[in-house]
């Protein structure tokens, strides 16, 4: 064997005992509870496998609740990435340095900022007593529902979305926009054949963070409208401590096993646009 | 011209949509209209019960944290950049799964593990062990939790920091000048990386000081669980909390990004 | 047809970028705009382009004032220093891009792309991606792109300065044939010398947004207009002279003046090939440094009085004229142009 391969295996050899820490504690840390996660969506009353819980979860109330957080966290992606991006490209080519950092700044802030604060917020400003509830003379319960935890759900998706396009903003080659000129295109043809093509991967990626975001979230959501949105996140947190009838934890661990599949599919679609966008923007 | 109408437009509703709320809460915190103008909301936090307590708990998580995240992330990144590019497809992967696991499924799944290994551990030493990381304390199950989800975003601020520096001749550079490797990591590589180690540990311990889901299913009394049993019904003490957690959010940020920009 | 640029003036903030440039492009022709950054040349091919809109002043293409026409309704097709291609488009789209936009169907499209694609050397890559080709083909790309509509006018801005020195010498001599072949009136903006000489019909030396001096290469070259053409334009020694009446002494050489004389005590300024070397035993100099080129040697000479000249010699005499050899220095009896006296007598090595 030449010494080349030789000093090539040794670096590969000492390059898996560099990263063995982090392969064991992601084992431990994470792969401990979530195969006991998974274990624990088949176990079945009275021991042995099934499907139960996962059929359970299925059913009504559960499959009101997913079916709610799905919705909410399309509509805050959506939402938020279409802001998002008007917002970034506003501040982009707007010229002036100072804004340009302000918002930067506030968006990493402000993609931060969420759980009860957020909620707390947000009741001052819209709740039932709340001062533009007053001054508006809005009714009651303005905020308490889907629509409002989808306004509130934007406070940190848009500037998330921000953080996210800017970059790809900033990539856009000016080069291109004059190029199409030359060759004739209009503003909007520019962005329909090139721009926003170009742009795509990001955006979508940026959409599924938010979603991810959006399903993900609980904290804000409990605080805010209790159990008068139902949510998947609610209903696990319900399961678990008991607000309901015990013996529902594997029902909590059918819901958790749900949320995952769904964040699985998001990610498959996720993970090869993220490659793609790379490429171009490089 | 069309093109400054809509950014008008946008700058002005984003405006509206992101100032209002908090203007109103900063005011709802130091007016009301009994007492006039009042700091005294910004003063009950202070003198309620548990704030220090809980403020040093979550800001000794974080530290341990961050320490944990960039021991873990460093050495492996690098390792990918010296010789063992295949390990990239590994971290990739390791590093997306937990966000494919929400918070509130996750600590359902640590729940679960951790009431079967104390019941099946009950009669072996690693009983005490696994007694010991809940500590009420210290809780280091809630910093490993925590390393988990902070990795995914601190592993790819690291990463991008890494890829504007050119590892390998750093690090030949210095051997070939007789520097040992923990000079190299210590001396050369990271002061080339300050501006990403900042920013890894803003998020890391962002994610720290806001995380609220798994430390209050789990009953530990971090910060962020302390802002919500304190409030109570208290009206202008929850706001004045939520003022003072983006406060410390920001002040985060502030920081940390000025520690990494000085170097250049 | 005819690009007319009249009086244009244009300032970014407090920068002056073209302060009243008057130019005419013949039909057919390959002008060069040169000079160094900031000199406006590229500020001139884009208000040509319909990128920049002149404060004053107006562009014509064939006789017509297309001043406040919007670029993308304009006739000119435009190659940009580099990555200009869209990278989601592959190149065959790319293309045809302009006949996209302009709705041409399918069919058209791709047969006009093929055969541009043929026209640039390029066959057969219309299905690749940009990150998938070199700079050099990009550049390619790019050009049969600027050429699809059949555009009056072909604008080019420092279309080679990201390409390695072979690609780049391939590549002008691919664009002048192009352009000779089609017959397309061109404008070739770049910040080197060489290039502009090698590929122009004419050149037009731009400095601080003013013309400076427009003329063949070879003009440009022998006959600079003002001194700092002479010194933009290849190497120039500047030595000091002294005036008197119609000549101007120098090394003891009485040489005859081109121009009037800017003073008494003058710099004169003398090409590297018009100095001549011969080795003595007591000569008034020596060769301080000796690099080799292929067909010459340019050295580097430390004058007795203090001060350098570069001179070029043959290269075959590189071997006999090393360095530290004592030699007399001459120069060749021409027309010298003179400028105010500046340095001692240090050469000014072109910018590019």
């Amino acid at each position: 064997m030449s010494g080349l391969t030789k000093a090539r295996r040794r670096g590969g050899g000492a390059g898996w005992l560099a990263a063995a820490p982090l392969l064991l504690v992601t084992l431990i840390a994470f792969g401990v509870p979530v195969v006991v996660l998974v274990f624990g969506a088949f176990s079945v009353k009275g021991g042995g496998l099934g499907f139960d819980n996962l059929s359970a979860t299925m059913k009504q109330p559960y499959i009101g609740a997913l079916w709610s957080s799905l919705k909410l966290s399309a509509v805050v992606a959506l939402g938020g990435t279409v802001l998002g991006a008007f917002l970034a490209q506003a501040v982009l080519t707007s010229r002036s340095g100072l804004l340009r950092e302000a918002v930067l700044t506030a968006s990493g802030v402000l993609a931060n900022f969420g759980g009860v604060p957020l909620a707390f917020i947000w009741i001052a400003t819209l709740g039932n007593s709340g001062v533009v509830t007053a001054a508006l003379g809005l009714g009651s319960g303005a905020l308490y529902n889907f629509w409002g935890l989808a306004l509130v759900y934007m406070y940190f998706s848009v500037p998330l979305m921000v953080l996210v396009i800017a970059p790809a903003l900033d990539g856009l080659k000016p080069q291109w926009r004059e190029a199409a000129q030359n060759n004739g295109a209009s503003t909007w043809q520019f962005w329909r054949m090139v721009g926003i093509p170009v742009l795509g991967p990001s955006l979508l990626g940026g959409a599924v963070l938010l979603f991810g975001g959006a399903f993900a979230a609980y904290a804000t959501a409990a605080a805010m409208v209790g159990a008068s949105v139902p949510l998947v996140t609610l209903q696990i947190a319900d399961a678990l401590t008991g607000n309901v009838l015990i013996g529902y934890e594997n029902i909590a661990l059918a819901l958790s096993l749900d949320m995952i599949v769904v964040a699985l599919l998001v990610m498959a679609v996720y993970l090869p646009m993220q490659k793609r966008s790379s490429r171009w923007l490089a | 011209m069309a093109g400054v109408t809509w950014r008008r437009v946008t700058l002005g509703v984003a405006g509206v949509y992101f100032l209002v709320p908090l203007a109103i809460s900063v005011w709802f915190t130091v007016y009301n209209e009994t007492q006039g103008f009042s700091l005294g909301a910004y003063g009950r936090i202070v003198s309620a019960p548990g704030f220090t307590e809980s403020l040093v708990k979550s800001l000794l998580l974080g530290a341990a944290v961050i320490v944990l995240v960039l021991l873990l992330a460093l050495p492996a990144l690098l390792a990918v950049r010296l010789g063992a590019p295949g390990l990239r497809p590994v971290l990739e992967t390791i590093t997306t799964l937990p966000l494919i696991v929400p918070p509130i499924t996750y600590v359902v799944g640590i729940a679960n593990a951790l009431r079967g290994g104390t019941d099946a551990l009950a009669a072996t030493p690693f009983w005490q062990t696994l007694i010991s990381i809940q500590d009420e304390n210290f809780p280091v199950v809630l910093v490993l939790a925590y390393v988990m989800l902070a990795l995914p975003f601190a592993y790819r601020s690291l990463d991008t920091g890494l890829r504007a520096v050119d590892v390998r001749t750093l690090v030949e550079a210095a051997r070939n000048l007789g520097a040992s490797w923990p000079y190299v990591l210590f001396r050369v590589i990271l002061p080339n990386l300050r501006s990403a180690v900042a920013s890894a540990s803003f998020l890391s311990l962002a994610l720290v000081m806001g995380e609220y889901t798994i430390a209050a299913l789990m009953g530990y009394r971090t910060f962020p669980v302390w802002i919500v049993t304190i409030s109570g019904n208290d009206g202008q003490l929850s706001v004045a909390l939520s003022v003072l957690s983006l406060g410390l959010i920001w002040l985060l940020l502030l920081t940390l990004s000025g520690a990494g920009r000085k170097s250049k | 047809m005819t690009v007319e640029l009249r009086e244009l003036r244009r300032s970014f903030g407090g920068t002056v970028a073209l302060d009243g440039l008057s130019l005419t492009i013949e039909q057919g022709e390959l002008i060069a705009f040169l000079g160094p950054s900031g000199c406006g040349k590229t500020t001139a091919l884009r208000c040509v382009a319909g990128f920049e809109r002149p404060d004053t002043g107006a562009v014509f293409i064939d006789g017509a004032d297309v001043t406040r026409v919007p670029a993308n309704r304009r006739d000119a097709g435009m190659v940009f220093q580099s990555y200009s291609l869209f990278p989601n488009l592959n190149v065959r789209d790319n293309v045809a891009f302009g006949l996209r936009v302009r709705r041409r169907p399918t069919d058209e499209r791709h047969s006009r792309a093929a055969e541009l694609l043929e026209l640039v050397g390029l066959g057969g890559f219309g299905e690749r991606y940009p990150h998938q080709l070199s700079g050099g083909q990009q550049q390619r790309v790019a050009l049969a792109r600027a050429l699809a509509l059949q555009p009056k006018v072909l604008l080019l801005d420092e279309p080679l300065s990201a390409l390695d020195a072979k690609v780049r010498v391939n590549l002008r001599e691919e664009i002048r044939r192009l352009q000779l072949e089609l017959g397309i009136t061109t404008i070739f903006v770049t910040h080197d010398q060489e290039e502009a000489l090698s590929v122009a019909d004419r050149v037009a030396v731009l400095k601080s947004g003013r013309l400076e001096q427009v003329a063949p290469p070879a003009e440009v070259y022998d006959r600079p207009a003002t001194p700092f053409v002479a010194e933009f334009v290849g190497t120039m020694n500047h030595l000091p002279g002294r005036v008197s009446g119609e000549t101007v002494e120098v090394f003891g050489q009485f040489l005859p003046l081109d121009g009037a004389a800017p003073g008494e005590e003058v710099d004169v300024l003398v090409r590297p090939e018009a100095v001549r070397v011969t080795p003595a035993g007591d000569g008034r100099a020596f060769i301080l440094a000796s690099s080799f080129r292929g067909s010459i040697a340019r050295l580097r000479i430390q004058l007795d009085g203090g001060g350098e000249v570069l001179a070029d010699v043959p290269g075959h005499e590189a071997v006999r004229l090393a360095p530290g050899l004592k030699v007399d220095v001459t120069l060749v009896e021409r027309p010298v142009l003179t400028a105010p006296r500046t340095a001692v007598a240090a050469p000014v090595e072109p910018v590019a």
